[in-house]
């Protein structure tokens, strides 16, 4: 048969995609990226931070180059009841240095820029085609089906994001994706004055904000909601566990905007435009419920291979899917030098992926997942902390009972036991 | 035949935004392809022969999307002709520039869609075929080319005109007259690989034209003030209707 064949065609050109397409390109490979949207990053949403070790040895000048939003400079953490809100918010040099900063980026912008990167490389982008189907012959992952459109390559590489079809069909994802390992993520965009967001955020110029809320945001569900700061916008969304709706009270549209109204949250976006809104689905299976990643023919990568971290009240999953990428780049040209896309071939994808950040970080949070379960931390905690604050803080005239006392009261309330094991849990799952 | 398709690059219209003062912004706004100017493209292709874009503005050269975009639905080459002073060129700028560019290229048949997508001045082609001399037919539903010539039908109210014109000519197309085809894969992936020529007015051996109108002004018209009545419920049929009696006396 004489059809025509790359070296590879990558599905998606998110940052999985992009990065793939841009280390293989670099490396001379013939590399076709294909990406359902108009552009890069036309359909893709993120919360918001980028940690920027991921691209290190990668675009060494990242932090030149790159168009980002801001460098995160406040790290705020918040418990949340429906009345009240306790937050702490750290700031440090150590959050600046060179090579472990996190930035904030918006999908449409960066994953834009990282996409030209790649064709800059000499990958071809095709947009606005989506990649319907794979062509597979005797188990091999042979190409990609569009519409009538048929197209082969060596390897194929899954970078289709989260609610990947194809990752089932190449017989990488086996068993159905359970709603416990889907979360749903609700996010909207304000357009704001660059000096009011310095201004009510704290923020010196260029700086940002990453912002992480428990407990009302996601009503109590196994969830919750974040903030980022833009350049002259502000990020703002929640994410929950897909089933928790199963029995919920409330839809996502309700959980963000009562999240919008509270009043620790609804002066810092006043007098702001709402300019876009989106929603996404989020991997959260974690290490315990990963797909296959290869097989012959054929790797997937990024969310297509669920290698997302959701600790709950934050997600993490552009680095891996940065990592994931340069493993699996560096798996098929060392494939290309055997010339064997083979399934014993391409398993140093998963060795590379093993022995790097990726994986490492996927096994030390293995527990969360399970540990994220437990609803204390959504609802009983949030509320304790407002007691306890409520306590130090409400003075009324009435005899004042020591802080200490204080605490000891409200946490007894809850239960000791149920408080130094969910304490024990939570500091030996991170 | 010789075909040369022009195409105006102009802003996403959804991405416009009015502002307070009802002007608009174009701060986020993306470039795209004038959506009539797809009908030209598609009916060269239909037309089948030796297909030439031309596109001229202010910062078109830049936007490699819209190049490939353009590419893979049939031209097999691209000239764009980039001059800061075309950035909102009137009809007569334009016609002035794309007159002589087709001159430099050399064409039979210039395909032009009937008006564009922010303005819609109907103006651009006809200039265009005054300029370089040659008829112009304006409102096309149909096109055929046979020997030398073309046969053009304009679908007037209760009956059609069937108008036939020598070659080398001008026609503006309506957005009726074919359905653009959607690029497939393999054609996004040519489009990368043919060639673009990018000239400069001094390229084409002309000065920036002058300017024949001047904007005063552009403003969205005035917003209407929605009620904002929100009836809620299974039982709340004859509110929703006496809100809607109430509206439509008053
Ligand atoms: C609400 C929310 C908040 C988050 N917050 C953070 C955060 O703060 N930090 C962090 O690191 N991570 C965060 N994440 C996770 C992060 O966004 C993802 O891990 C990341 O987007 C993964 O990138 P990717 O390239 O693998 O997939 P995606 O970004 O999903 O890209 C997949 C691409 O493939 C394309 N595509 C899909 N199917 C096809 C097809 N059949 N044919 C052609 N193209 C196709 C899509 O259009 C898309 O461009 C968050 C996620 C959500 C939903």
């Amino acid at each position: 048969m004489s059809e025509e064949k790359f070296d590879v065609i990558i599905v998606g050109g998110g940052i999985a995609g992009s990065v793939t397409a841009l280390l293989l390109a670099r490396a001379g490979l013939e590399v076709v990226m294909i990406e359902r949207g108009n552009y890069s990053g036309a359909k893709n949403m993120t919360g918001g931070r980028l940690y920027s070790h991921c691209f290190n040895g990668i675009i060494p000048d990242f932090a030149e180059i790159a168009p980002i939003e801001r460098k995160v400079m406040h790290e705020r953490v918040s418990m949340m009841t429906e009345t009240s809100n306790f937050t702490f918010d750290y700031t440090s040099d150590r959050l600046a240095q060179p090579g472990k900063e996190s930035y904030i980026v918006l999908r449409g912008i960066f994953d834009r820029w990282l996409a030209e990167q790649a064709e800059k490389a000499g990958a071809m982008a095709v947009n606005g085609i989506l990649v319907e189907n794979l062509i597979i012959r005797d188990g091999k992952v042979c190409g990609v089906i569009a519409g009538e459109e048929q197209m082969f390559a060596d390897t194929v590489v899954l970078a289709d994001g989260a609610n990947s079809q194809l990752t089932t069909k190449a017989g990488l994802q086996r068993k159905p994706v359970t709603p416990h390992q889907i979360a749903i993520g609700a996010k909207e965009l304000f357009e704001l004055d660059e000096k009011k967001i310095e201004g009510r955020f704290n923020l010196a110029p260029g700086e940002g904000s990453a912002w992480l809320f428990a407990g009302w945001p996601s009503g109590g569900m196994t969830g919750g909601g974040f903030i980022y700061t833009n350049k002259a916008s502000v990020s703002l969304g929640i994410v929950v566990t897909a089933a928790e709706f199963i029995n919920a009270r409330k839809s996502v549209n309700e959980l963000l905007e009562q999240f919008k109204a509270h009043s620790a949250v609804k002066p810092l976006i006043e007098g702001s435009k709402l300019i876009e809104y989106s929603g996404h689905m989020v991997a959260e299976g974690g290490y315990g419920m990963l797909p296959r990643l290869y097989s012959d023919g054929v790797v997937a990568v990024g969310d297509a291979a669920h290698l997302v971290i959701n600790a709950g009240y934050t997600v993490r999953g552009m680095d891996l899917a940065v990592g994931s990428a340069a493993a699996a780049a560096a798996a098929i040209i060392s494939a290309k030098s055997r010339g064997d896309f083979s399934e014993k071939s391409l398993s140093m994808y998963k060795r590379l992926l093993d022995d790097s950040f990726v994986m490492r970080d996927m096994r030390r949070f293995r527990k969360y997942p399970r540990f994220m379960e437990n609803r204390r931390i959504f609802n009983e905690y949030p509320e304790m902390a407002d007691e306890i604050f409520a306590g130090v803080f409400v003075t009324d005239g009435a005899p004042q009972a020591s802080m200490f006392s204080k605490i000891f009261k409200t946490a007894k309330k809850n239960g000791l036991r149920n408080l130094a094991k969910d304490c024990i849990k939570g500091v030996s799952t991170l | 035949m010789n075909i040369l398709v022009c195409c105006k690059i102009v802003y996403e219209e959804q991405d416009i935004s009015v502002l307070p003062d009802r002007g608009l912004s174009y701060d986020r706004a993306e470039l795209k392809l004038s959506l009539y100017d797809l009908n030209a493209v598609e009916q060269a292709v239909q037309l089948s022969g030796n297909i030439r874009a031309l596109s001229i503005g202010g910062k078109n050269k830049d936007n490699g999307k819209i190049k490939k975009n353009l590419l893979s639905r049939g031209p097999q080459e691209l000239y764009i002709v980039t001059d800061e002073a075309l950035s909102g060129a009137d009809t007569h700028q334009t016609a002035t520039v794309l007159a002589a560019a087709a001159k430099k290229i050399g064409f039979d048949l210039i395909l032009c869609g009937e008006g564009s997508a922010d303005l819609y001045a109907q103006q651009t082609g006809i200039q265009l075929g005054e300029l370089l001399g040659v008829p112009v037919i304006s409102s096309v539903s149909k096109l055929t080319a046979a020997d030398g010539k073309i046969i053009a039908e304009r679908t007037a109210d209760d009956s059609v005109d069937v108008i036939e014109a020598p070659l080398p000519a001008v026609v503006c197309l309506t957005s009726d007259i074919n359905e653009p085809r959607i690029p497939g894969m393999k054609d996004i992936l040519a489009a990368g690989k043919k060639p673009v020529t990018e000239w400069s007015l001094a390229d084409l051996g002309i000065a920036a034209p002058e300017v024949t109108v001047d904007v005063i002004s552009i403003l969205a018209p005035v917003g209407k003030d929605r009620k904002r009545i929100i009836v809620e419920g299974d039982d709340k049929a004859t509110e929703l209707f006496d809100n809607i009696k109430n509206e439509v006396r008053s």
